[in-house]
């Protein structure tokens, strides 16, 4: 007997330790239903064991295709932002998607999407996922929300108290989210797992946001090994990192806290320059998942009429010109103080003297210690070594925008009106396990990357990276001339818990249902809501 | 009873298996910042040493962003105030540059752990300079390792070349608040004693002769140093 209840106590503990290693990440947006046009605005919990500092939220059809997306930081175990919804869309149910590079449980939340030009289907009903095991969510008892009339008129100030007990205080993991949109009666939809095939969640798990990619020979189409692969970010001091690959030739680079969008070049080169080179990129969102069944839906009235109040404020509000978020500035990043190619021994501003055709001018006149060459079009680079008194031999590293160049081709033409400035090492510069024999950096007067060509080693990008974080916009009493037309009243997706927690909001001048809603996620793991809904005539 | 053995083995497998799963799951270590540096050109050759540690030594440098490198062969130049890595894979000897680092240690030949840390230097010739940290603390005991070329009498070298100059130590030892900034201090019993309020000057020698150390050198000097931290001595600075 004293066997079998140690044997059950210790399968009781591993059952428990797989149990915690399943725990997932919860996702709740601000509404479920959403007309094209309007921006959703979400919230992410994260597992406590979360590792790779950022969430992938992706919007995508019933196909499985990717529409649109974000990606968030995760903060504190949790993650919140927004998604703009393309004019494009066409009316139906689309799933709203997160994923992380640790866990190959996709986390998925169901929406209704109406098209605000073509408006619902004919048939007045849309084929709807069946046979999901939605993720359970606590009704949380130790949460009372108080000061909520039942009844509010157009415009009129409401508020709310949520009262929370210490207990659920100490419980709570992180922040609680509380909203306030429109809803319908009989229309809810519920956030479900689904698994990815093992594969699409990386194991060479790095903190922040990952490029990979794979390097093949164009002829043989088999992957190189010792190919050279560099990341460059332009900017006034480039970011640069490097790979060489294995055997396998697969590449990895981490790019750090950059928000919003940013220039990305990747290039490759083989040691020998005989052999021509392929880059390509891997797609992180190349998630293989069966999507779930589907089942026709047939609209209610009340579904129905929403939408069309729904697609007629958005309208409105387009007209108008009345964003629903105000994005807010991206965070000061502490970046490195110098380039990576070290402090220039002399930086040169062509524009200060007289203008001059070509770089080969350009060298001669205003760079001591660099040697351009165009011998029978066959042009030559060269650095002086100024602590041992000689050129190098090799090329220097040549950088233009802060991406590195090694055809001359592309510098020849330029003039002193094509170039703000000319940075020079005179010596000879390691970076890792690089070695620069010198270093000539051009910054370009228009900084467009144009004279960069893409090729198949070469690859610009115009990457999204962490979205920056966005706030509701609210607007003030003083504009009544203005038309109110907020589906959401208020969003605050951190907020600090505290015993007493005032909330202040304004009714806009949409009619109907609106429900006010706290979300939060305890430190078990599980998650726990509690909400209230009142009515706007 | 082997029945129990047997099932005690086959839980403590699954356990072992589950956090062995776990583990795999956990981050490489990932150093974004890579080295940055230039070649170290060799010194003129004279009599003494131009580094604080002839051989390369297993250390850790930190970036000015907190983040480390660790088992890297390092040494100290004394006399150009650079440390200088040994980077295996390209075979080189690398002079990290020293806008980039906050600080490095290494482990010398006697087992000992060095700590340099980079600072600012407001006083005659103004920089950025690597100051080894004797004691650390509110006051700090700092040394800066310099090491100066200069004319001796004249030898003849391993080649028979005929020299007049040579590495020699000019080592400063200094005091450092933060606020209050840089203090020059002498390694003696007299120096040590004068940063101290008279009245307690007595008792802080009849401590000393207790821990029987005779402020003559470095080492003791140290030693003293952090023997009146421990007691709570006030110091004047």
């Amino acid at each position: 007997m004293k066997r079998k209840l140690v044997l059950l106590l210790l399968l009781f503990a591993v059952f428990s330790v797989n149990a915690q290693e399943k725990e997932s990440l919860n996702l709740f947006t601000d509404r479920d239903l959403y007309v094209s046009g309007e921006t959703l605005l979400l919230k992410v919990f994260a597992a406590a064991s979360e590792q790779s500092g950022i969430v992938n939220v992706d919007l995508i059809n019933r196909k499985g295709t990717k529409i649109t997306g974000a990606i968030l930081e995760i903060s504190n175990h949790q993650a919140d932002g927004f998604v703009y919804l393309p004019d494009s869309l066409s009316s139906g149910f689309y799933l709203l998607r997160t994923s992380t590079r640790t866990d190959n449980a996709l986390t998925s939340k169901e929406l209704y999407i109406a098209n605000r030009f073509t408006g619902l289907p004919a048939s007045n009903s849309d084929m709807q996922s069946a046979g999901v095991i939605p993720l359970k969510e606590t009704f949380a008892q130790n949460l009372e929300i108080t000061g909520v009339e039942k009844q509010y008129k157009l415009r009129e100030n409401g508020h709310a108290l949520l009262q929370l007990t210490n207990e659920l205080i100490y419980q709570v993991d992180g922040d609680v989210s509380v909203s306030i949109a429109g809803t319908t009666q009989d229309f809810t939809t519920t956030q479900f797992l689904q698994k990815s095939e093992p594969g699409a969640a990386q194991s060479n798990v790095r903190e922040g946001i990952n490029i990979e990619g794979i390097v093949t020979d164009l002829k043989t189409g088999k992957p190189f090994k010792n190919a050279i692969v560099y990341l460059s970010i332009p900017d006034s001091i480039p970011g640069f990192q490097y790979f060489i690959t294995p055997e396998d030739g697969l590449f990895n680079f981490q790019i750090g806290k950059y928000f919003g969008k940013i220039p990305v070049v990747i290039q490759c080169f083989a040691k020998d320059k005989s052999s021509s080179l392929k880059i390509t990129l891997s797609d992180h969102n190349n998630f293989k998942n069966e999507m779930p069944d589907f089942e026709r839906r047939i609209f209610t009235p009340e579904f129905v009429k929403y939408i069309e109040k729904a697609t007629s404020a958005i309208t409105f509000r387009k007209i108008f010109n009345q964003q629903e978020i105000t994005i807010q500035p991206a965070p000061v990043v502490k970046r490195d103080a110098y380039p990576y190619y070290g402090i220039p021994t002399k930086t040169i501003d062509p524009q200060l003297f007289i203008d001059l055709p070509n770089f080969n001018e350009i060298s001669k006149e205003l760079l001591p210690g660099v040697k351009f060459r165009n011998y029978n079009r066959n042009p030559t680079l060269q650095v002086l070594n100024t602590a041992q008194q000689f050129y190098f031999n090799e090329q220097p590293l040549l950088l233009l925008d802060g991406i590195p160049i090694r055809d001359l081709n592309v510098i020849k033409d330029m003039g002193t009106k094509d170039i703000d400035k000319i940075e020079i090492c005179q010596n000879e510069r390691f970076y890792g396990d690089l070695i620069f024999p010198g270093v000539v950096a051009i910054y370009t007067s228009k900084a467009d990357y144009t004279r960069v060509p893409e090729s198949n080693d070469l690859i610009k990008l115009n990457l999204e990276v962490i979205q920056p974080r966005a706030t509701l916009n609210t607007p003030s009493e003083q504009k009544l001339s203005d038309p109110d037309l907020r589906q959401v009243l208020l969003w605050k997706p951190s907020l600090k818990p505290a015993p007493k927690m005032e909330l202040d909001f304004r009714t806009s001048d949409i009619k109907g249902r609106f429900k006010l809603i706290v979300h939060g996620k305890t430190r078990d793991g599980s998650t726990f809501y509690k909400e209230q809904i009142f009515e706007v005539n | 009873m082997a029945n129990r053995i047997l099932y005690i083995v086959f839980i403590f497998g699954l356990l072992t298996t589950t956090s062995l799963k776990a583990q795999e799951k956990l981050p490489k270590k990932w150093t974004a910042e890579k080295i940055k540096g230039t070649r170290q050109i060799p010194y003129a050759s004279y009599s003494g040493s131009p580094f604080l540690n002839d051989k390369f030594a297993t250390g850790e440098i930190e970036f000015q962003d907190g983040s480390t490198i660790d088992s890297l062969g390092l040494r100290y130049s004394s006399y150009r105030d650079e440390v200088i890595y040994y980077n295996t894979a390209i075979s080189a000897q690398i002079v990290i540059d020293k806008i980039s680092l906050k600080g490095f240690s290494f482990i010398d030949g006697n087992g000992v752990k060095r700590v340099f840390r980079q600072q600012y230097y407001d006083g005659f010739m103004p920089g950025n300079r690597y100051f080894e940290v004797l004691s650390d603390g509110d006051i700090a005991l700092l040394v800066y390792r310099k090491v100066v070329l200069q004319v001796c009498p004249p030898y003849n070298d391993n080649s028979g070349v005929l020299k007049n100059m040579s590495y020699q130590d000019a080592y400063n030892y200094y005091l450092y608040n933060r606020k209050k900034g840089y203090d020059l201090i002498r390694i003696n019993k007299n120096s040590l004693l004068s940063k101290i309020d008279k009245l307690t000057q007595k008792s802080v020698k009849k401590l000393l002769r207790k821990n029987k150390i005779e402020v003559n050198d470095e080492l003791n000097f140290v030693k003293a140093w952090n023997l009146l931290k421990e007691n709570g001595i006030i110091i004047n600075f």
